[in-house]
């Protein structure tokens, strides 16, 4: 994909996350499975056994089981910063799945795009950027008072 | 009697080709003139887009590294050594650090870098030292090399 043609972000925390207290940035996860289907056996092995825990160890994070009919089971999970990310879970296990939601608690809410630079600072330059006076000598010597000569 | 061959004639295409189309023109998208526009132009468009980023792939990694010694080669001719004097002292020295960092050192540490710079020349000196001159001068400082066990 051609550089200009997709979007692109540089390296953020939302708002400093972890440089004082760590919030999750999971707000909400949906589970939406059926009750009888075989694409969504995983799902419901994975809520018979993992889910009380997964929301006992996230306290901060609402998870919602949503048993509905439909065709491929999903997980929807909404940051705190409004983006929600769909992820389908058709065929998969319950270790598979419990890993995926691992990996969406441990997400910032950020969008998945081209990062530009792995890194970031707020302060670049501790000695002073450079600018062309930098490595010059004066061509004046220092300011002083006009000395008057006195008669 | 019954007509059956009118309603054989007639075919039906395939329903997707909107979709079809519109993924590849959103990679179009920020292009200039009718290639944006028009699908027969935009496919030819798109497929040059296409290749051009594979190749830039390899000719970035080049002229990343180009910049970065055409600005450490400015920054050392203004404390007056060049660029393959400073590289070669450093490495002499043992100082690992590779071209992206000593032109990031140049632009935001202009003081480390001339501490960098007075530390090539000085081993520069060493060298010089010990080719011209007879053995009784003692071996130069930055010109130990530390063998680590």
């Amino acid at each position: 994909m051609p550089v200009r043609g997709t979007p692109s972000r540089f390296l953020k925390s939302v708002l400093h996350n972890g440089v004082g207290r760590y919030v999750c940035q999971l707000k909400r996860i949906s589970i939406i499975f059926s009750k009888n289907a075989q694409s969504s056996l995983g799902v419901r092995d994975f809520i018979e056994e993992g889910v009380v825990d997964y929301a006992k160890k996230n306290p901060g994070t609402v998870v919602y089981v949503s048993p509905q009919s439909c065709r491929i089971p999903r997980i929807v999970a909404e940051y705190l910063n409004g983006n929600v990310r769909e992820e389908i879970i058709t065929s998969k296990t319950a270790p598979q799945i419990s890993e995926l939601l691992s990996k969406l608690t441990n997400q910032s809410g950020l969008d998945v795009i081209r990062i530009r630079k792995p890194f970031h600072t707020d302060s670049p330059s501790i000695q002073g950027q450079w600018h062309p006076f930098t490595n010059r000598p004066p061509s004046i010597g220092p300011i002083r008072p006009h000395k008057q000569a006195a008669p | 009697m019954v007509f059956l061959t009118l309603p054989c004639w007639i075919r039906s295409r395939g329903p997707d080709r909107y979709w079809k189309v519109q993924e590849l023109l959103k990679h179009a998208r920020h292009f200039r003139g009718r290639k944006n526009r028009c699908y027969s132009l935009a496919v030819r468009a798109v497929r040059r887009a296409f290749v051009y980023a594979t190749k830039a792939r390899k000719l970035k990694k080049r002229n990343m590294r180009t910049l970065w010694i055409s600005r450490i080669a400015a920054a050392t001719r203004e404390h007056g050594m060049k660029y393959p004097a400073l590289m070669d002292n450093l490495t002499k020295s043992s100082v690992q650090l590779n071209r992206r960092v000593i032109s990031d050192l140049a632009i935001t540490e202009p003081r480390s870098f001339l501490s960098l710079a007075k530390l090539a020349r000085a081993r520069q000196q060493e060298g010089f030292r010990a080719v011209l001159g007879d053995g009784s001068e003692p071996p130069g400082v930055f010109s130990r090399v530390v063998m680590l066990q």
